[in-house]
C-alpha cells in the first residue's frame, strides 16, 4: 500500500505518479485531494486506489482497470468515456455522472444530479439514492440503476441500454421513446450479483425497467401545432 | 379539366402582358424549392456546401514583387512549406509537409475505399487527415501520414485508445454547413460494420445530440482540454472546431480554454447531409471569419502561439496563398478532395448511392471508386501547394508562412470592407472598423 499525499502537486504530476504507483502497487491511497478536477485520468491496470475526500469534475475520467473508491463526493463528469474498472463513491455526485461510459461500474452510494449516464453505451451506473432529471439520455448500452426518486423526462431517446429503477412514479415521468416493463429474472439474477457485490440491500423485486423503444419511435417534427381546428360553429 | 375550363385558362394565358425579368424573386430554382415543400411538408436535406456566391478569396489579388521588393525564382529558389501546427503547448507539435491538411469526413458519410484513398494521399504529400465522426478506420491509421481524430458530441466509435493513435485532437464544436444542428443518421445506412464501428445500433435513425455529454460550458472545455493533454503526456496538440459565426467571441473563448489553436469553418464547408436552409442561412464565409479570427489572435497577443487553421470552400493555392496572408497558418480541404477522388458535385451524398463510389457504403457503389485516387488527390495537393507557392515567390517570399496582408489587395469593395485589405488602385480601404483597419 503506498500514500500519495497531492498538497501542492499540479494535476499533471498527481496523475503521473498515480499511473506510475498503480502500475507496482495493489493498493494506492490520495490523500488531500482538495476536490481536484480531472484526479485519476486514464488509469490503467488492476489496482485499487482510495481517495481520501472528495474531487472535483472529471473524476476517474477514461478510466481502463482499476477502482477508484473515493471517501467523499465528486464534481460533475465522474468517469466521462471510462471503458473499465470501477468508480465508487460515498457520498453524492454532480451532474453527468458517467457520460459516454463504455464499460466498468460506477457506484454512487447517495445521490446524483441531472443526466446520469448521459450517452452511455456500456457498462453499470448505480446510484443508491435520487437522480435529477433526464437519467439515461441517449444511451446507447449499458446498466442504469437508481434506487431513490428520480427527476423527470427518464431514458429520453434511449436507443439501447436498460434503466432499472424503485421509483414507484416511474411511467409518469419517460421521457420518448421509452417504455417501462417488469424486471426479468434474468436481469433480477444480474442485479441481484451487482447488489451482493456492491453489499447493498435493497430488494430487486421493487425495481422495473425502463427500455428502448424499437418500434412506434417519435418521427421527430420541428413544428408542432398544437390548436383545435375551429368548426364551422365556433 | 372541361373543355370550357382549358379554353379560359388558355385564353387567360395569351392575354398575360409580357414583362421584363417576369421570374423576380420567383426564379426556377425557388418555384422547386416551394414546390418541394409543398409536395412533402418537409424542407430540403442535401449534401456538399451552399451553392451561393459570398464573398471569397477571389476578391483578392496578390501584389507582385517587382522593384519596391524582389521577387523569388519559382524554380530554382526555395520557398518553405512545412507547416508546424500547434506550439503553443503540445510537446510534439504537427508537422506536415504543406499547409494543406485533409478535413474531418466521417466514415459513414464516406465508403472505406474512399477514406483509405485520402489517408494514402496524405502519405504521398505529407499531410494530415482527420478521422471525422464515427470512430477510427483501421485501414485510414494504418495509411495516413499525420492522423487527427475528432471528439464530437455523439462519441460514436470513440474511445481511449483512438486518443492514442492520434497525431492531434480536434474537438468539435460545430461545422460551418449546419453549426448547431443536431444529426440525423438514416436506419437505413447504418450497416452492421458501421454499427459495430460507432457502437451503434444498426437499422434504427439516430438523431444525436449537439452538445458534449461532458462539457457544457467553455469552463468545463479548460477542464477537459486539460483531461485530454494529461492522457496524451502534453504530447499532441489540441484543436478547437469552430463553425463560423461569432468569430471573434468564440476565438478568445478557444484562446482561454488552453487549446493549441483552432479550425474556423466557414459557411461555405461541405457536409454530408444538412438542411439547405442551414447551408444557404447559418453562419458567416470563410473570408470575414478569417479576418475576424486573426484580429481576435493579435488583440490578445497571441497570433505567433495559436495555429489557425481555415475551411470552408478552399479550391486552389491561390485560395491557400490568400487565406495563409490573411494570418491562416493551414487550410483543410473536404470537398476539393473529394472532388479529386471523382465526385461529380451532385449534391446528392446524403442518399449514399454516390455514382463515384464515395459516399456511399453499397459494395456495388464503392467498387465504383477510381483505382487511382490516391494519387490524384495527392496530385491535386501538390498542385494547390505548386499554386500557393508560385504566388508566394511572385510576393518575393522564402516561405508560405510569410506571405502578409500587406501583400493583397481586394478587388470588390465587399471584399474591401469585410477585409480592411485596400482596394486595388487606391491603397485605401474604409474607414476605422472595418476589416483589420
Ligand atoms: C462528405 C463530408 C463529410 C463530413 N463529415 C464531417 C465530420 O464527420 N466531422 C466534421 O467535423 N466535419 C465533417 N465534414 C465537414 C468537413 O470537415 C469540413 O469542415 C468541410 O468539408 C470544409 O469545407 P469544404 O468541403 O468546402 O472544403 C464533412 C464534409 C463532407 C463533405
Amino acid at each position: 500500500m503506498e500514500h500519495l499525499d497531492i498538497t501542492g502537486k499540479s494535476i499533471g504530476e498527481t496523475n503521473r505518479a498515480l499511473r506510475n504507483l498503480i502500475a507496482d502497487h495493489d493498493q494506492v491511497i490520495i490523500d488531500n485531494p482538495h476536490s481536484s478536477h480531472n484526479l485519476g485520468t486514464a488509469l490503467k491496470g488492476n489496482g485499487k486506489v482510495t481517495i481520501n475526500g472528495s474531487t472535483g469534475y472529471f473524476t476517474g475520467g477514461f478510466l481502463a482497470g482499476p477502482t477508484l473508491d473515493i471517501l467523499g463526493n465528486t464534481g460533475w463528469y465522474t468517469g466521462d468515456n471510462m471503458s473499465a474498472g470501477e468508480i465508487i463513491i460515498s457520498k453524492n455526485t454532480g451532474s453527468n455522472c458517467g457520460p459516454s461510459m463504455m464499460g466498468g461500474t460506477i457506484l454512487v452510494r447517495g445521490n446524483s444530479g441531472s443526466r446520469v449516464g448521459f450517452a452511455m453505451k456500456g457498462g453499470n451506473l448505480i446510484v443508491c439514492g435520487d437522480v435529477g432529471r433526464w437519467a439515461g439520455y441517449m444511451t446507447l448500452g449499458g446498466r442504469i440503476i437508481v434506487l431513490g426518486e428520480m427527476g423527470p423526462v427518464i431514458g429520453e431517446s434511449m436507443y439501447r441500454g436498460i434503466i432499472h429503477t424503485a421509483d414507484p412514479a416511474v411511467e409518469k415521468k419517460l421521457g420518448n421513446n421509452v417504455s417501462v416493463i417488469p424486471i426479468s429474472d434474468a436481469e433480477k439474477k444480474e442485479v441481484s450479483a451487482l447488489f451482493e457485490k456492491y453489499q447493498i440491500d435493497h430488494p430487486v423485486n421493487s425495481l422495473k425497467s425502463v427500455i428502448p423503444l424499437k418500434t412506434g419511435r417519435t418521427k421527430y417534427t420541428i413544428f408542432n401545432p398544437t390548436h383545435k381546428v375551429r368548426s364551422k360553429n365556433d | 379539366m372541361t373543355e370550357e375550363a382549358t379554353k379560359t385558362r388558355n385564353r387567360k394565358k395569351d392575354k398575360i402582358p409580357k414583362v421584363p425579368n417576369p421570374d423576380g424573386i420567383w426564379t426556377k430554382e425557388v418555384r422547386a424549392e416551394i414546390n418541394h415543400k409543398a409536395v412533402t411538408g418537409q424542407h430540403r436535406i442535401r449534401g456538399m456546401g451552399v451553392n451561393m456566391r459570398y464573398p471569397n478569396f477571389d476578391d483578392l489579388l496578390v501584389l507582385p514583387a517587382q522593384l519596391s521588393r524582389l521577387s523569388v525564382d519559382t524554380y530554382r529558389e526555395p520557398c518553405v512549406t512545412k507547416t508546424v501546427l500547434g506550439t503553443r503547448f503540445a510537446k510534439k507539435p504537427l508537422e506536415i509537409e504543406t499547409p494543406i491538411m485533409i478535413s474531418g469526413m466521417s466514415y459513414g458519410a464516406l465508403g472505406k475505399e474512399a477514406k483509405t484513398a485520402l489517408a494514402k494521399a496524405t502519405q504521398i504529400v505529407g499531410t494530415s487527415i482527420n478521422n471525422g465522426e464515427g470512430g477510427l478506420l483501421p485501414e485510414e491509421r494504418d495509411n495516413s501520414y499525420k492522423q487527427v481524430v475528432q471528439i464530437l458530441p455523439s462519441r460514436f466509435g470513440f474511445s481511449l485508445e483512438t486518443i492514442e493513435a492520434a497525431d492531434a485532437l480536434e474537438i468539435i464544436c460545430g461545422i460551418g454547413a449546419k453549426p448547431g444542428l443536431t444529426g440525423h443518421l438514416l436506419g437505413s445506412k447504418i450497416t452492421e460494420e458501421i454499427a459495430e464501428m460507432r457502437q451503434i445500433p444498426a437499422g434504427l435513425d439516430l438523431y444525436s445530440h449537439p452538445r458534449h455529454g461532458d462539457i457544457f460550458g467553455p469552463d468545463d472545455m479548460v477542464l477537459k482540454i486539460q483531461e485530454l493533454r494529461d492522457i496524451t503526456n502534453y504530447e499532441i496538440p489540441i484543436f478547437l472546431k469552430i463553425a463560423a459565426g461569432r468569430v471573434t467571441e468564440d476565438v478568445k473563448i478557444a484562446v482561454k480554454t488552453g487549446a493549441d489553436g483552432v479550425v474556423i469553418d466557414g459557411c461555405q464547408g461541405g457536409t454530408g447531409a444538412a438542411p439547405v436552409v442551414a447551408l444557404k442561412h447559418l453562419g458567416i464565409p470563410t473570408l470575414p471569419a478569417l479576418v475576424q479570427a486573426t484580429k481576435a489572435l493579435e488583440d490578445m497577443g497571441v497570433k505567433d502561439e495559436f495555429s489557425l487553421i481555415v475551411s470552408g470552400g478552399i479550391k486552389d493555392g491561390a485560395d491557400v496563398a490568400k487565406a495563409m496572408a490573411l494570418g491562416a497558418d493551414a487550410v483543410a480541404i473536404g470537398t476539393g478532395a473529394n472532388i479529386a477522388l471523382g465526385c461529380t458535385t451532385c449534391h446528392q451524398c446524403h442518399e449514399g448511392i454516390c455514382g463515384s463510389g464515395i459516399c456511399t457504403q453499397e459494395p456495388q457503389y464503392r467498387e465504383l471508386l477510381k483505382c487511382d485516387a490516391a494519387e490524384r488527390v495527392a496530385n491535386y495537393i501538390t498542385a494547390m501547394t505548386n499554386e500557393a507557392v508560385i504566388l508566394a515567390k511572385a510576393a518575393g517570399k522564402t516561405r508560405l508562412s510569410n506571405l502578409e496582408r500587406e501583400d493583397i489587395r481586394s478587388i470588390t469593395l465587399e471584399a474591401c470592407a469585410m477585409t480592411g485589405i485596400p482596394l486595388v488602385g487606391t491603397n485605401y480601404t474604409f474607414t476605422e472598423r472595418f476589416g483589420f483597419c
